[in-house]
């Protein structure tokens, strides 16, 4: 019921801030949607500790400012290499452990490498490996467990 | 204050577009269906993204919508390129050029598990 209400809530906030207009009839249809995405989704239960939420906050910041310079970082690679003449690509598949423990943490990783321009998850498997689908596969393999580790390290410290 | 915003946001015109063209090119130069996901998928998400940021400094009473489609925009783009690239994968369509092929052999070696299973009953 909590976690229902809780979702409910950060839907009308959501739309609240898409629709910016504070009217009484506006807030009414914004908490109806609400309930209604919150009915469809079904949340989980989870426990909410209210004390660890500023160290979770400074956390998610970290990791999105750390996961912009990465996209910004890449985005400069893959230009340079559709815009070369010769289109220097070495496209392949590579696996590479997640290393999380929970499916949440699998997605997460899942959606830092697909975002990430250059690389993509195209499956992955019951172990939580991620097959991911790389424009230049060599320099992808030779630091994606590396990364890796930085990213599981980032996101533990969010949501543990 | 208003200039540094405007000078700001004609930079992420810039670099929006920058990257929106660069998705279009891409998608023509590139290969096959994989390659081509990485330059429109998000190449070209990107290019709307820094377009949306542009907006919101240009107007602010568009700031929260704005705020909110890029927050929308980078959750959700990896999430279909994804989806598509699993399915042409599912459909069978081959990785060009491909100078190596994990999923590949690790469904070769899981079909021949399930091979040797099948065909030797206990």
């Amino acid at each position: 019921m909590l976690a229902y209400l809780r979702l409910a809530l950060i839907c009308w906030l959501i739309y609240l801030a898409v629709t910016a207009n504070l009217e009484p009839s506006n807030l009414i249809v914004g908490l109806l949607i609400g309930l209604a995405i919150a009915a469809i989704l079904k949340p989980v239960s989870q426990p909410l500790s209210l004390g660890r939420l500023p160290g979770a906050l400074f956390n998610l910041a970290r990791y999105t400012v750390w996961l912009g310079i990465d996209i910004i970082r890449n985005g400069v690679r893959v230009a340079r290499i559709v815009l070369d003449p010769r289109l220097p690509i070495r496209p392949g598949i590579i696996a590479i452990p997640s290393g999380m423990k929970t499916e949440l943490g699998v997605a997460l990783s899942a959606h830092a490498i697909t975002v990430t321009p250059g690389e993509q998850v195209v499956e992955i498997g019951d172990d939580g490996t991620m097959y991911t689908h790389c424009l230049d596969a060599v320099s992808s393999a030779a630091g994606a467990e590396e990364a890796q580790r930085k990213r599981r390290a980032m996101l533990e410290s969010i949501f543990e | 204050m208003e200039i540094i915003g405007q000078t700001l946001a004609l930079v992420l015109v810039g670099i929006g577009t920058f990257f929106s063209i660069l998705g279009v090119l891409g998608l023509m130069r590139l290969p096959d269906v994989y390659t081509r996901l990485h330059a429109a998928g998000k190449v070209g998400v990107f290019g709307a993204v820094f377009l949306a940021g542009a907006t919101a400094l240009i107007i602010p009473s568009l700031f929260g919508k704005a705020v909110i489609l890029m927050v929308l925009l980078v959750i959700a783009g990896p999430v279909v390129s994804h989806a598509l690239a699993s399915a042409a994968y599912r459909m069978g369509i081959a990785v060009k050029r491909a100078i190596r092929d994990d999923l590949a052999d690790e469904r070769k070696r899981r079909l021949t598990v399930k091979d040797s299973t099948t065909n030797h009953p206990v």
